[in-house]
């Protein structure tokens, strides 16, 4: 089974979990009590965010913590962004091309049917 | 397990056949897109082309047409030669009164491992405008994907 950002974050209860530890560290126990369904599917939600590497387990004192780790989130982002600004200026481009080369408009001088060179 | 694509679409003031050319044309396509010598319409039919990514890095583009439908759909591969992972670009046309659609899927970006250099200065940019603007509409965008 795949272990990265987007594993991570195709479910929903996991998407949940990212967002509270996001705000704050939990304990263990403390992330559980904010669901309704079992202690072992937590864990299991929380073990595979680990092994995403998007969150860290510290031990501190008796209680076990989940941390964000926040480089590997940044990751989803940015890297969707950088598509998609690479994609809009692409669109911006091709509207621009569309608008220039616009039979119907005024400010065109080519002939109606495409030339060809 | 798949990963939800990137999806963008605009509405352009054309007809499907002038946007047809523009994606399919390459005199037209090299006059905003990619100056791509091999390129042809038609299944099969491979080419690349020298491109800067969206990281910034200078990559020769590998790409081969899979699907083609002339004024409606047109699919191509395209990976980065000498680096892991595939992906599939698709361009769709929807006629709309005399205006078209055109929606562009991105599909396996996730593949490409390589493609990086995320973070570091955005790193410091602060969790909470993270948390709340980019990944949240990704989420939001994969969940109403998913239930669509």
């Amino acid at each position: 089974m795949r272990r990265d950002v987007f594993q991570a974050i195709a479910d929903p209860t996991r998407r949940a979990i990212i967002h509270m530890i996001a705000k704050e560290s939990l304990n263990l126990n403390a992330v559980a009590d904010r669901f309704d369904i079992s202690r072992p599917a937590i864990s299991r939600h929380i073990k595979i965010l680990t092994e995403c590497g998007l969150i860290a387990i510290k031990q501190e004192g008796r209680e076990r913590y989940c941390k964000p780790r926040l480089q590997k989130l940044n990751e989803v982002s940015n890297w969707v962004e950088q598509y998609r600004t690479f994609w809009t200026s692409k669109f911006d481009a091709l509207e621009k091309f569309l608008s220039d080369t616009d039979p119907s408009s005024k400010k065109n001088i080519s002939t109606k049917k495409n030339k060809r060179k | 397990m798949k990963n939800e694509p990137f999806v963008i679409e605009r509405t352009f003031n054309a007809s499907p056949e002038r946007i047809w050319k523009a994606i399919s044309d390459r005199e037209q396509m090299k006059q905003w897109y990619f100056d791509i010598a091999a390129f042809k319409p038609e299944i099969g039919n491979e080419f690349e082309f020298t491109g800067t990514s969206p990281d910034g890095t200078v990559y020769v583009h590998k790409c081969k047409v899979i699907e083609s439908v002339p004024n409606k759909k047109l699919k191509y591969s395209w990976r980065y030669d000498g680096h892991p992972g595939n992906s599939f670009v698709t361009f769709e046309l929807f006629a709309e009164g005399d205006k078209t659609k055109l929606r562009l899927t991105h599909e396996g970006l996730e593949t490409f491992p390589a493609i990086k250099d995320f973070a570091k200065e955005n790193f410091a940019k602060g969790w909470t405008s993270l948390i709340g603007t980019s990944l949240g509409k990704f989420l939001e965008k994969q969940l109403s994907n998913k239930t669509a």
